[in-house]
């Protein structure tokens, strides 16, 4: 599976110059600072630092770019795990548990979970690539609209074991979360559910839309507190606990595994990747726990879940760059940009041509992650202090914040509108227990959700018998039948055994 | 239930706009099933709260706590497009401070300015677009 002269290539090229290396420690420390702050997400720093690559060569421009992509995978859990806010789509399960965890007082210790949890990601993340990056690109090529379809459909119904509360108004928010991802222009050129505005048009701001159920709405409940964390005395930054945590990571060793398999495989699905890997990650360790209750309240487990599955899922969207030219999101449609800026095409030809620095794109994402242990350790206590700020001024200054990045991601005023009515949205549903996690994978997979059906009738021209013709959909529906009347069936089973 | 019922209404409103943009198949493919599911889903759930009713019910926050945190929120998002950023943001970070009780007035005002023409100046360094602003100016 290893093309042994092409990786001792790759090698040399990396480890005979130290040019290479050069550019990795501010490509990562640009990814931590952009995936820390909402609103700033990782493509748009790729973007915006895009030209410099022009100045470097391809290998260069490479090791920069995954730096700023591996940085800013764990970035954006910083602020999922201190404020609530996941930093991009793809930390969204980070925060179900850190956030407790900080407001227990274990910030610091969430954070050096976090921040271990992505480090050994990477690792397993890119070994798994080293190994499969064939078969892992032949498994996207068999990924059509019928398996997305069914992949979102199996997402939803698992949407219930994400409520803590009433299990049927989970699946409501998470349908009238769908429903709202399909505003706007629809398929046949028509505008739905716009209310005429023009702002509307291309759907309502998903990521805006989290921001304000996730952030600005808990925000408005905590206005009455002190602090973010109750306890005087839990309230210190220690380097301790969070190299503690970073240890603690490593407890968790098949969370860690199923995690990043997850992320590698479904990572590599282009579109959905990195935001559906760590939800499902997270679901599977809940279901699969001891003790599923204590997740959403500070659970270990959670945090590590969420983040083996979102930083692994970097690599398998590489693999889908790499070996079929496809970028599966904003970041590595960067990506795909670098190659052009130095007339390269991804795709086959390129994995059979270049294996060498595919090789070495691959290593050099070892040494990123271990850099990244480095530079996550010094700079996490110094984040941390946020727990130090009164509620009194954080509340504000984070809501500023939320309104400032939404209007960096939509370039008008649309985002902060979207964060307003959808922190009120947001608010009420917590009120009456009804689910904002799942009405915010709704959301963001919405459009998706209805592309991808209507391509499957399109190509079956309407006729059901298709998906029996499609293997990976019909283990999928099985999968789906399964978490739904699973319990049950094993209940009727296990007491006719007994009879 | 008064919930379930505004849910269930915006629902049926959008199955009717839906509906009115375009009866093809290809625009209700989606929406017609899910909102079908939704509604059964929101009747099944009233019929549920209705049999639970005499039930004791669970103690909410009070809404009096957090209406003019949204309020004040709704405003400063409201009238962006006139204050501009950095002095809404001024504005929205004195007000909210002053509404918790910060009296301490050189850390009010202090604090609001620097925050606010901080972010500002920050954004409109980093974004590729203009912002609106009453004093700073934007980079593009």
């Amino acid at each position: 599976m290893i093309d042994w002269p092409s990786l001792f290539d790759a090698m040399s090229l990396l480890f005979t110059s130290i040019d290479p290396w050069l550019v990795v420690i501010p490509g990562i420390l640009i990814g931590l600072i952009f995936g820390a702050i909402p609103g700033l997400q990782i493509s748009m720093a790729m973007a915006i630092f895009l030209p410099m690559t022009l100045y470097m060569d391809f290998m260069q421009a490479m090791l920069f770019l995954t730096a700023i992509f591996t940085g800013g995978s764990f970035g954006g859990s910083i602020p999922a795990v201190l404020m609530n806010i996941p930093g991009t789509s793809s930390a969204i399960a980070t925060a179900f548990d850190g956030y407790p965890m900080s407001r227990k007082g274990k910030h610091n210790t969430a954070l050096g979970i976090a921040l271990g949890a992505s480090c050994i990601g990477v690792l397993v993340g890119y070994s798994i690539l080293l190994l499969l990056i064939g078969p892992i690109s032949t498994m996207v090529l068999k990924i059509g609209p019928t398996e997305m379809a069914a992949v979102i459909l199996w997402g939803i119904t698992l949407i219930g074991s994400l409520s803590s509360g009433s299990l049927l108004k989970g699946v409501i928010s998470g349908l009238i979360g769908l429903l709202i991802g399909t505003i706007g222009y629809s398929e046949v050129g028509v505008s739905r559910g716009t209310m005429g505005s023009i702002y509307l048009l291309d759907g309502v701001p998903a990521i805006p839309a989290m921001i304000g159920m996730f952030a600005a709405s808990e925000l408005f409940r905590l206005t009455k507190t002190k602090y973010l964390v109750e306890d005087s005395a839990a309230r210190k930054v220690s380097v301790r606990a969070v190299f503690s945590g970073f240890l603690k990571a490593a407890r968790y060793p098949w969370v860690l595994l199923r995690g990043s398999l997850i992320g590698v495989f479904v990572g590599a699905v282009p579109g959905v990747g990195s935001s559906v890997a760590n939800l499902l990650s997270y679901i599977i360790t809940k279901k699969r726990d001891p003790d599923p209750d204590s997740f959403g309240k500070g659970n270990a487990a959670g945090v590590v879940a969420s983040e083996a599955a979102n930083s692994t899922s970097e690599a398998g969207s590489m693999a889908t760059l790499l070996a079929l030219g496809i970028p599966g999101g904003g970041a590595t449609a960067v990506m795909l940009g670098a190659f052009a800026m130095h007339n390269i095409t991804g795709g086959p030809q390129f994995i059979r041509e270049q294996t060498d620095i595919v090789y070495a794109i691959i290593l050099a994402n070892f040494g990123q992650a271990f850099l990244l242990i480095a530079l996550g350790l010094i700079f996490i206590p110094i984040l941390a202090n946020v727990v130090k700020v009164p509620m009194t001024y954080l509340v504000p200054s984070v809501l500023s914040m939320a309104v400032f990045g939404a209007f960096g991601l939509t370039g008008n005023l649309s985002g902060p509108i979207t964060v307003l009515v959808f922190s009120v949205v947001g608010w009420l549903f917590r009120r009456f227990d009804y689910s904002v996690p799942a009405a915010v994978i709704g959301i963001l997979l919405g459009g998706i959700a209805e592309e991808s059906i209507i391509y499957s009738y399109q190509i079956s021209g309407g006729q059901w018998s298709y998906i029996l013709e499609r293997p990976i959909t019909l283990v999928i529906l099985i999968l789906l039948f399964l978490s739904l009347f699973g319990g049950k069936l094993h209940g009727v089973l296990t007491r006719r055994a007994r009879r | 239930m008064v919930v379930l019922l505004a849910l269930a209404s915006l629902v049926i409103l959008y199955g009717f706009d839906a509906y009115r943009a375009s009866s093809d198949v290809l625009n209700l493919i989606l929406v017609l099933p899910l909102i079908a599911i939704v509604l059964v889903l929101c009747l099944v759930q009233f019929l549920m709260e209705l049999r639970d009713a005499k039930d004791e019910v669970p103690a909410r926050e009070s809404v009096g706590d957090v209406a003019p945190v949204i309020g004040l929120f709704a405003t400063y998002v409201l009238t962006l497009q006139w204050l501009g950023f950095d002095i809404g943001t001024m504005l929205f970070v004195a007000a909210f401070l002053w509404l918790q009780g910060e009296r301490r007035w050189p850390w009010l005002i202090g604090y609001s300015i620097s925050l606010s023409f901080g972010l500002a100046w920050f954004f409109s360094k980093m974004l590729p677009y203009p912002m609106p602003m009453l004093i700073l100016q934007s980079a593009y």
